[in-house]
C-alpha cells in the first residue's frame, strides 16, 4: 500500500503541479493494435504549435491517422522518428513552453536528444568509445534503424548488422533489436561471416542455429511441415510470406486489378494427341525420344498456332501493344515454393522433342530452387496445366504484360454421333483467359478454334 | 485404453522417449522384450565399465612401483567383479524403472508386434493382447552380426563362442580368449581379459583396429596393447571355428589361434524382425534398419523410429538424442538430429575418444583444413600422472571457417574431456572464440587449449 502511494505520489509530482508541459501519446485505434509506425512528422521540435494543427501522421496495417494538437505551446521534444514502431499510449511528443523541463516525459528507450541529457564529459567519451567499437558496423551507411533501437542495440550490447529488419523500408526497428537480444543471433559463430541476414536458411544448428552446413546448401523457402500433435493445442499456424510467395502475390494482384479479363472453354476431341502419344510411348526407346506427355503436345500445338493470333503472342502495357514474331512460351510450375513460371525460348522453332527435354529441364530446375532467373522472364504467352488434377474448366490469371493465357483442362468422356452411331470419347478442356483491353473475343475465340483443329488432326500439324 | 505413444524397445532410446514424453503428459506405453534399460545398460556398455574399472584398480597394484608404492599379492576375483557389475547394472536398471513410473509410462516387459493401422490408430499386440495408440516410436535396437561361418552357430550353442551379453558374465578368467573384431566392443574386452590374465589374440580383418578412429591413435593403441602382451592379427578372416581353436587366414596362409573361450564382437546389426514392421509398411533399407529422416519420422506418417534400430550410429547417446528429437517432433517443437558432433570412446587403458572428422574422414570430403597434433607431454597433470606415456591430441581447424570440426585423443581422462570438444564442434565457434576460454589447470583437458594455439593463424 505504502508503496503505491510513493508511486502516485512520484507521478503527480511530475506531470501535474507546477508544470504546464503536456505530453501526447500515440493513440490507440482499436483493440487489437498494440502499435503504431509514425509515418510523417508534420511539425519540428521548436515549431509553434496551435490547436488543430496535425503533429504527425501515423499508420497501422491497416489506415493512416493524422493526430492534431489539443493545445497550443512550444513542440519541445519530439521522442521517436519516422519509421519507427511505437507501442500505443507512449509518449509521443511535448508541448509546453520554452524553458520547461520535460525529461520526466521520455518513454523508457526512447530517444532523446543529447542536448537535453545532463552530460558529464567524461562518461561520454567512454561511453563514445565504447559505442565504436561495439556498433562499428552500424556506422555503415546502408543501415537503416530507428533511433530508439539504436539506443536498445547500445544498451544491450547487440549487434545491429545482424538485426532482422521488419520496420517500414527495411528499417530496423525496436522489436528487431528486442528479438535479436533476447534470442541473439540464430547463427553459429562459424557460419557468420558467410550468413545473409535477408536470406533465409534451413536451420539445423543447435538450438535453431543456422550451421555452415546450413549455409552451403544454400537458401531455402520450403517450409517443412512439422507433424501436428496432440499437444499443439493453437488451431492454426502462422506463417510469413516468403519472398516468392509475395512476387506471386503482387504480380496476380496487379493482373487482376489493371486488366479487363475474360476467359472463355473450348473443348476438343483428344483421340488425336492421345494415339500420338501412345505412338511415340511405344517408340521411345527405339527412337531416343523424351517421354513426351501431353501438355509438351499443347505447348507445341499452341506455338504452332499462336503466330497467326499475333495479338494473343504480346505484351500491352496500356499504351502500346509490342507484338512478338518469335514464342517465347511461359509454363507453370508447380513447386514446393509455390507457382513459377519458366519460359521456353523461341518455342515455335524447337521440335516437340526438344521442348519436352526442355520443359523437363525447366521443371526440374524450378522444383529444386536452382533456376537461372533470367529463364523466369521473357515469356510472349503462358500455359497452365491442371489437367492432372482433375479440373475441368477454371479462369487463369494472365502473367503481365501478356496479353493471354491458356488453361489446359482434364479429359472428360464425351459422346458424340458419327455415322448415326453414338460414339464415346476423350474430350479435353482448354480455357483461354485475354486481356479484352488489347483483344476482342471474336479474334480470341478464333485462336482458340484454330488451336482446337490442331489438336485434333495433330498429325497433319505436324506435317505442315 | 488407447495411448498417446507406443514405444517398442525399452533401450536408451526408448526409455529416455518414454521419459520425456511422459513428462509431457503423453500417455504413454513401452514394450521391453528382455531387460529395461536395454543391451547398454545390461550387457554393453555399462557393465563392461564397472569390469574395466575393476582391471584399472588390478592395473595400479601392478604398476605402482615406478610411482613409489609397493603393493605385493594382489590378485583379481572375478567372481567379486562379476557380483559388482550385477549390482551396478541392478542399481541403475532400478533408477530406469523408477524415472518411468515417475514420468507414469505404462510398462509392458514382453515382446511387442505391430498388427495393423486401424481407424482408432495403431494396434500392437503382446502375448494376445492388444494394445492402441496414436504414434508408434519403434526403439527396437541391436543384435550382434553371427556370419554364417562354419562352427560358429555350434560353438555358440556350446557355450566355447560368445558374445557382448555371455562374456560379461563369465566367472572364470579363461586361459586363451581369442577375440574376432577389433572395435571397440573387443578392444574393451581385450583390455580387460589381458589385465585379467588372459592370452588374447584379436583377429581383425581390417589393416587397423577401433573402426573408424584415426589411424596414428589406433597404431598407438594397438602398440600400447601389443606391450601389454595382446597379439593382433590384422587383415585377417575368420574361416572356421573348431572346439579348441579359431581358423583365419593371414597374408594368404591358414592361422590356427587355440582358444579356451571366443569373443565374436564383428559388429551389430538393427533388430527389425518379426516387429510386425510389414504390417503398416515401415520402409528398411537392405541391412534391416529403419529409414528415418532427420526428424526421426519413417515412411509411415506417425511413425517413428530412434536409436540403434536405425542403423546410423548405433551409440546409446546417439539413441537419447534421437529419442528426444522424435518426441519433441511428436510434441510439435520442431528438431532435427544432427551427427557431426558425436563423440565416441573406447575405454581402454589408455583411453581414445574422437568427436567429429578425422583426417582421413576430412579428406575424404574435401574440406579445407589443417590437422595439429600433440604429444599428451604438453599438459602437466599428464606427466605428473603416466609414466612413460605416449598419448597425443589431434584437433582439425576448417581453414575457410576458422571452426574446429575434429578432436581425437588417446590418453585417460579422453572419455571425460571429449564433450567440451563435442560442445566446441556443435556450436561452431570460431577457433578465435575458443581461444578466450579458460581451462582449469592442471588438466589433461589444457591440451586442447594448447592445440588452438598451434593453428596458423
Amino acid at each position: 500500500m505504502l508503496e503505491s502511494n510513493s508511486v502516485q505520489f512520484f507521478v503527480h509530482n511530475t506531470n501535474g503541479g507546477t508544470y504546464m508541459a503536456t505530453a501526447v501519446i500515440m493513440p490507440r485505434q482499436g483493440n487489437t493494435v498494440e502499435s503504431c509506425v509514425v509515418s510523417k512528422w508534420h511539425k519540428k521540435k521548436g515549431d509553434k504549435v496551435n490547436i488543430g494543427d496535425i503533429l504527425f501522421t501515423y499508420e497501422t496495417d491497416k489506415a493512416t491517422f493524422d493526430e492534431e494538437a489539443k493545445i497550443e505551446g512550444i513542440l519541445l521534444e519530439t521522442f521517436f522518428e519516422e519509421g519507427d514502431d511505437v507501442p500505443c499510449l507512449l509518449n509521443m511528443c511535448v508541448i509546453g513552453e520554452l524553458g520547461e523541463d520535460i525529461s520526466s516525459f521520455s518513454p523508457e528507450g526512447a530517444t532523446v536528444k543529447e542536448a537535453e541529457k545532463p552530460i558529464e564529459d567524461k562518461k561520454e567519451e567512454v561511453k563514445k568509445e565504447a559505442e565504436s567499437l561495439t556498433v562499428q558496423k552500424s556506422e555503415n551507411e546502408d543501415l537503416k534503424i530507428s533511433p530508439r533501437a539504436k539506443n536498445l542495440a547500445d544498451k544491450t550490447n547487440v549487434d545491429v548488422t545482424y538485426a532482422n529488419a521488419t520496420g517500414p523500408n527495411g528499417r530496423i526497428i525496436e522489436r528487431d533489436i528486442q528479438a535479436l537480444a533476447k534470442d541473439g543471433l540464430k547463427v553459429t559463430s562459424a557460419a557468420k561471416p558467410a550468413y545473409d541476414q535477408t536470406a533465409s536458411y534451413n536451420a539445423t544448428g543447435i538450438g535453431g542455429r543456422i550451421t555452415v552446413e546450413d549455409i552451403r546448401k544454400g537458401v531455402v523457402t520450403p517450409v517443412e511441415t512439422v507433424t501436428v500433435s496432440v499437444a499443439d493445442t493453437q488451431d492454426y499456424t502462422e506463417e510469413k510470406l516468403s519472398n516468392i510467395r509475395k512476387v506471386i502475390a503482387k504480380t496476380m494482384h496487379a493482373s487482376i486489378s489493371q486488366m479487363a479479363q475474360l476467359t472463355m472453354n473450348a473443348a476438343f476431341d483428344a483421340t488425336s494427341i492421345m494415339n500420338y502419344r501412345a505412338m511415340v510411348k511405344n517408340n521411345t526407346e527405339r527412337l531416343g525420344l523424351a517421354n513426351i506427355t501431353i501438355n509438351d503436345i499443347v505447348v507445341y500445338a499452341v506455338a504452332k498456332t499462336l503466330l497467326a493470333h499475333k495479338d494473343l503472342n504480346a505484351h500491352f502495357n496500356g499504351e502500346s501493344i509490342k507484338r512478338f514474331n518469335k514464342v517465347h512460351m511461359g509454363v507453370a510450375i508447380d513447386t514446393p515454393r509455390g507457382l513459377m513460371v519458366p519460359t521456353v525460348f523461341n518455342c515455335d522453332m524447337k521440335s516437340l522433342n526438344d521442348i519436352s527435354l526442355e520443359v523437363k529441364d525447366l521443371a526440374g530446375k524450378c522444383k529444386t530452387g536452382n533456376i537461372n532467373p533470367d529463364l523466369l522472364t521473357g515469356g510472349t504467352f503462358t500455359i497452365t496445366n491442371l489437367g492432372n488434377l482433375g479440373v475441368e474448366s477454371f479462369t487463369p490469371v494472365i502473367n503481365p504484360p501478356q496479353t493471354a493465357i491458356l488453361g489446359v483442362c482434364g479429359l472428360v468422356t464425351r459422346i458424340k454421333e458419327e455415322n448415326g452411331q453414338i460414339k464415346p470419347y476423350q474430350a479435353m478442356g482448354l480455357s483461354l483467359t485475354i486481356d479484352h483491353r488489347i483483344v476482342d473475343g471474336a479474334p480470341a475465340a478464333r485462336f482458340l478454334k484454330d488451336l482446337c483443329t490442331n489438336l485434333e488432326n495433330f498429325e497433319m500439324m505436324l506435317a505442315k | 485404453m488407447k495411448y498417446d505413444l507406443i514405444v517398442i524397445g525399452g533401450g536408451p532410446a526408448g526409455y529416455l522417449a518414454a521419459e520425456r514424453a511422459g513428462a509431457k503428459g503423453l500417455n504413454v506405453l513401452l514394450f521391453e522384450k528382455r531387460n529395461l534399460g536395454g543391451v547398454c545398460l545390461n550387457e554393453g556398455c555399462v557393465p563392461s565399465k564397472a569390469l574395466l574399472y575393476s582391471a584399472k584398480i588390478y592395473d595400479y597394484t601392478k604398476h605402482s612401483e615406478q610411482y613409489g608404492v609397493k603393493v605385493t599379492g594382489s590378485s583379481l576375483d572375478q567372481e567379486v567383479v562379476i557380483k559388482r557389475k550385477n549390482k551396478v547394472v541392478k542399481t541403475l536398471v532400478t533408477g530406469v524403472k523408477g524415472a518411468l513410473k515417475k514420468n507414469n509410462v505404462t510398462v509392458v516387459e514382453k515382446t511387442a508386434k505391430i498388427e495393423k493401422k486401424s481407424s482408432e490408430g495403431f494396434v500392437v499386440s503382446a502375448d494376445s493382447e492388444l494394445y492402441t495408440g496414436d504414434r508408434l516410436l519403434i526403439c527396437s535396437g541391436s543384435e550382434p552380426i553371427m556370419p554364417p561361418i562354419p562352427g560358429l552357430l555350434e560353438g555358440y550353442q556350446k557355450g566355447f563362442i560368445l558374445t557382448n551379453r555371455e562374456i560379461l558374465d563369465l566367472t572364470n578368467i579363461p586361459k586363451t580368449l581369442v577375440i574376432v573384431g577389433g572395435g571397440v566392443i573387443g578392444l574393451e574386452m581385450a583390455s580387460y581379459f589381458n589385465s585379467a590374465g588372459s592370452k588374447v589374440t584379436v583377429v581383425e580383418m581390417l589393416d587397423r583396429i577401433g573402426g573408424p578412429i584415426d589411424e596414428e591413435i589406433a597404431d598407438l593403441l594397438r602398440k600400447e596393447y601389443e606391450k601389454k602382451g595382446i597379439t593382433f592379427n590384422l587383415g585377417s578372416k575368420v574361416t572356421s571355428f573348431t572346439e579348441k581353436s579359431v581358423v583365419f587366414e593371414k597374408d594368404g596362409k591358414t592361422l590356427e589361434a587355440d582358444a579356451e573361450k571366443v569373443l565374436v564382437s564383428i559388429g551389430r546389426k538393427p533388430s527389425t524382425k518379426n516387429l510386425g514392421l510389414e504390417n503398416i509398411g515401415v520402409e528398411t533399407d537392405k541391412r534391416g534398419a529403419i529409414v528415418t529422416d532427420s526428424m526421426g519420422r519413417t515412411n509411415v506418417a506417425e511413425v517413428y523410429a530412434a536409436g540403434d534400430v536405425n542403423g546410423v550410429s548405433m551409440l546409446a547417446h546417439t539413441a537419447y538424442r534421437e529419442a528426444e528429437v522424435c518426441i519433441n517432433n511428436i510434441l510439435g517443437k520442431k528438431d532435427v538430429m544432427r551427427y557431426s558432433a558425436i563423440p565416441s570412446v573406447i575405454y581402454t587403458n589408455p583411453e581414445v575418444a574422437s568427436v567429429g572428422e578425422t583426417v582421413a574422414t576430412a579428406k575424404q570430403k574435401n574440406m579445407d583444413f589443417e590437422s595439429v597434433t600433440l604429444s599428451m607431454k604438453f599438459s602437466g597433470r599428464y606427466v605428473a600422472e603416466n609414466e612413460g606415456g605416449n598419448g597425443i591430441c589431434k584437433v582439425l581447424r576448417e581453414k575457410n571457417t576458422n571452426r574446429l570440426i575434429g578432436v581425437s585423443l588417446i590418453g585417460n581422462y579422453a572419455s571425460e574431456i571429449i564433450y567440451g570438444a563435442a560442445m566446441m564442434i556443435e556450436t561452431q565457434m570460431t577457433v578465435d572464440d575458443l581461444k578466450e576460454l579458460v581451462f582449469p589447470h592442471p588438466t589433461v583437458c589444457e591440451i586442447i587449449r594448447e592445440a588452438l594455439f598451434s593453428f596458423n593463424e
